[in-house]
């Protein structure tokens, strides 16, 4: 390289920023974060770090964050810069309130964080967030949900359902075949979590479920009922499995499969 | 190459490039109070304009602002109606009889008022204290909310509109401010909205208000006859009544009735009327007002 | 001048504000509520200069709100009356000091103790069983030091509040146009029904 990646604000010769693919680079390294919208409701997934054996889990801080009472952020990528992101989010949030009343919609402060990122790849000094986020929510008094993604780059785009982090093209390619519109809050949290499954090894103790409904504040689904989840989609599969064994005697099966074949799971 | 590269990588002190409060005030939502104005260069700006202005103590100040006023505004089940007279005084000197008190505050429908009864979207804010500070205002906050229709695709809330001016008069409190206004809207968010806003930092939303110097006999009519679910007409009537009975008794109102009416689709205006002719109809037709007496 | 009352017991807070506001010689508006909410347990009423009251108390309102997001947990209510403090105590030292006067009612959510807070806009806090700002004062702090007790229950409190805002209506040449009753106990606060219609008789 020929030192167009040392300083932030230079281009290389054909046209790219370095430092910022390098921080979509951290974000690729990140856990993996879900968002999926079904019908008035906005769920979101996160895959935990495995904690080590003495570390505090419950109190350890989460990938999820609220940035308003009506809006909630997941993240991929640096936690140490995504804890800055999102004060400067929650900032906004209460300085929006106290200037104009309402509060924020979620395309304003998805915007905010978006704008905050970019100046962060444009200013002397400083490096880019090495995050991506999921910012989700209902907007006051509107039962639509909202799903918008942001990246390091200040990009910010809206989508039905995404997913950030490790192993993100591969839950995104599992959620484009699974989505469906109008999902109730019971297909959605299980989409969710099945996406989630796709790349998250060991089960229900390495995830984390926020579910945003219009009105209301987070909440966070419980363990034990993330768990139950998990074991119902688990045997749902081995169920599956079984009867692929069974009918493998017939046709060659047209069926889609419901993960891709091993081995796919490195980007 | 290296010692290039290291040209740019100096610390941001070093460069010349905005730094992290600039960029923000340049990305931040909502433009700062960037508007500085010239104060006098005396100890105490707002004492110094007082003194110049204050024709209550002082009858021959130098700077007469043009002051007196009914204006009202209420919600009622179709919609807003906001009235207002049309006088403009500067201490005892009728300035002009033929103000417009109404101030459409929107992207679409600033400027003169359009021949045609389509309702044209947008809100419309009241005038009542300093007729200067009032129009510059409100054109100011007639700029704000068209940006924010452009950056958030939507028109703005009643609330928020209100909320940046009643920011704006509480920045200034104390430098010698004079409005009292109205904000009236119908959105989609919000139904129909009414927020009394003044030069203290007040900022009320309420079902009905009236504010000027003929404010209580504007209230005297208003509030005997006002029900929430009065017809169109019979709202644009009680209306220009209680206008009409402010501009009888206060030396401070009169000339024209103007007449508006909001609804979610926009403001559609209803006449701009000499009081003359409606207040010898009033009291020929109606037998009110009689204490005035028509026989010679 | 508004009507500020707050009277504690032994497991809820009051605070009573009335609804008129004031301008010359009109009441603009007669269903004002004086209150904010600052968190799930506590709340503040204010009266003061216009324009001030509100500006102060929803810049504190954000403040709290921020604090309870970025750390996951709510200030007490001393923590909450301590801050406001230190903002009036600063404001009141610099060029345009907020004229505010408040009562600060909360619930302490670990100790289950009600709090009732009376600061004025000179910045002095006191921790108090019952409060009042303006002209209330003159009337209704000889009434609740005779008829108050730290150990009342909810009904009795209200009861002390009626006969607070009896003798208002008595002896106060103005109109307040009643009062906002807001109730904080261990579920958080919520507006209660207080009626303003009751007609009293001059001794």
């Amino acid at each position: 390289m020929s030192g167009y990646d040392r300083a932030l604000s230079v281009f290389s010769p054909d046209g790219h920023v370095f430092q910022v693919e390098y921080a979509m680079e951290a974000v690729k390294r990140g856990t993996c974060a879900v968002g999926v919208k079904g019908k008035n409701i906005v769920v979101l997934g996160c895959e935990k770090r495995s904690a080590l054996k003495l570390q505090d889990t419950r109190i350890t801080p989460s990938k999820i964050a609220n940035v308003d009472e009506h809006v909630c952020l997941a993240f991929a990528g640096l936690n140490a810069d995504a804890r800055i992101l999102i004060d400067k989010a929650r900032l906004e949030a209460q300085s929006h309130r106290l200037t104009v009343e309402d509060p924020v919609t979620i395309e304003y402060i998805t915007k905010y964080i978006a704008g905050v990122q970019q100046r962060y790849t444009q200013s002397g000094g400083v490096r880019p967030f090495g995050i991506s986020t999921l910012v989700v929510g209902f907007d006051k008094n509107d039962s639509t949900p909202r799903l918008y993604q942001t990246e390091p780059s200040g990009i910010y785009s809206a989508w039905k359902a995404n997913a950030i982090g490790r192993s993100s093209k591969t839950v995104r390619e599992f959620l484009e075949r699974n989505h469906q519109d109008d999902m109730d809050r019971e297909q959605t949290i299980q989409l969710t979590i099945k996406s989630l499954l796709e790349v998250v090894q060991t089960g229900a103790k390495n995830i984390e479920v926020a579910i945003m409904t219009p009105g209301n504040r987070v909440e966070m689904l419980p363990d034990d009922q993330i768990e139950a989840y998990v074991k119902s989609i688990e045997t749902e599969k081995q169920e599956e499995a079984a009867k692929k064994k069974t009918s493998r005697t017939g046709a060659a099966t047209a069926a889609i499969l419901t993960r891709p074949g091993g081995g796919e799971t490195a980007e | 190459m290296d010692k290039l590269v290291a040209q740019y990588s100096r610390p941001s002190h070093q460069n010349d490039f905005y730094t992290e409060e600039e960029q923000h005030d340049m990305t931040g939502s909502l433009p700062p109070l960037s508007l500085k104005f010239a104060l006098p260069p005396v100890a105490n700006p707002s004492a110094f304009l007082r003194a110049m202005t204050d024709d209550h103590s002082n009858p021959s100040c130098p700077i007469k602002l043009a002051h007196g006023t009914t204006t009202l505004a209420f919600r009622f089940q179709g919609g807003i109606i906001v009235c207002t007279d049309s006088r403009a005084t500067a201490g005892n000197w009728i300035a002009s009889q033929t103000v417009k008190k109404v101030i459409p505050v929107s992207r679409l429908s600033r400027g003169e008022d359009k021949p045609s009864n389509d309702p044209t979207p947008g809100l419309l804010g009241t005038m009542a204290g300093g007729a200067a500070d009032c129009q510059y205002w409100l054109r100011y906050l007639s700029q704000q909310c068209t940006l924010h229709e452009i950056r958030h695709k939507r028109r703005i809330t009643v609330a928020a509109a209100s909320k940046i001016l009643a920011n704006l008069t509480y920045a200034y409190k104390g430098y010698g401010l004079s409005m009292g206004t109205m904000l009236a809207g119908v959105t989609p968010q919000e139904g129909p909205a009414l927020y009394y806003i003044d030069s203290d930092g007040t900022r009320l939303p309420g079902n009905l208000f009236c504010v000027g110097s003929g404010q209580t006999f504007a209230y005297g009519v208003l509030d005997a006859n006002y029900r929430y679910d009065l017809s169109e007409k019979e709202a644009l009537d009680l209306g220009r009544r209680a206008i009409l009975a402010a501009m009888h008794r206060d030396a401070y109102s009169g000339g024209f009735i103007n007449c508006y009416h909001v609804t979610e689709a926009g403001w559609v205006h209803h006449g701009f009327d000499d009081m003359n002719p409606i207040f010898w109809k009033t009291k020929l037709e109606s037998g009110e007002f009689s204490n005035v007496t028509s026989e010679l | 001048m508004a009507v500020l009352l707050g009277i504690t017991g032994k497991d809820f807070v009051i605070v009573a504000a009335s609804k008129a506001i004031m301008r010359g010689p009109t009441i603009i508006k007669a269903q004002d509520d004086k209150t904010r909410q600052l968190n799930r347990h506590t709340m503040m009423a204010f009266s003061g200069e216009a324009g001030d009251t509100v500006q102060f108390a929803e810049f504190i309102q954000a403040n709290v709100q921020l604090y309870s997001m970025r750390n996951d947990s709510e200030l007490s209510p001393s923590a909450v009356a301590n801050f406001v403090r230190g903002e009036l105590a600063s404001s009141l030292r610099s060029r345009s000091p907020y004229t505010v006067n408040l009562l600060l009612g909360g619930m302490d959510p670990h100790t289950q103790q009600p709090h009732l807070y009376w600061i004025d806009y000179l910045a002095s806090l006191a921790r108090v069983p019952y409060a009042a700002h303006g002209y209330a004062q003159y009337y209704c702090l000889s009434l609740l030091d005779k008829h108050h007790n730290p150990d009342i229950d909810l009904a009795q409190g209200m009861k002390l509040l009626e006969m607070c805002t009896d003798e208002l209506k008595r002896r106060l040449p103005i109109d307040y146009k009643g009062v906002l009753v807001k109730i904080i106990t261990k579920d958080g606060v919520k507006e209660v029904d207080f009626d303003n219609d009751k007609i009293v008789r001059s001794a």
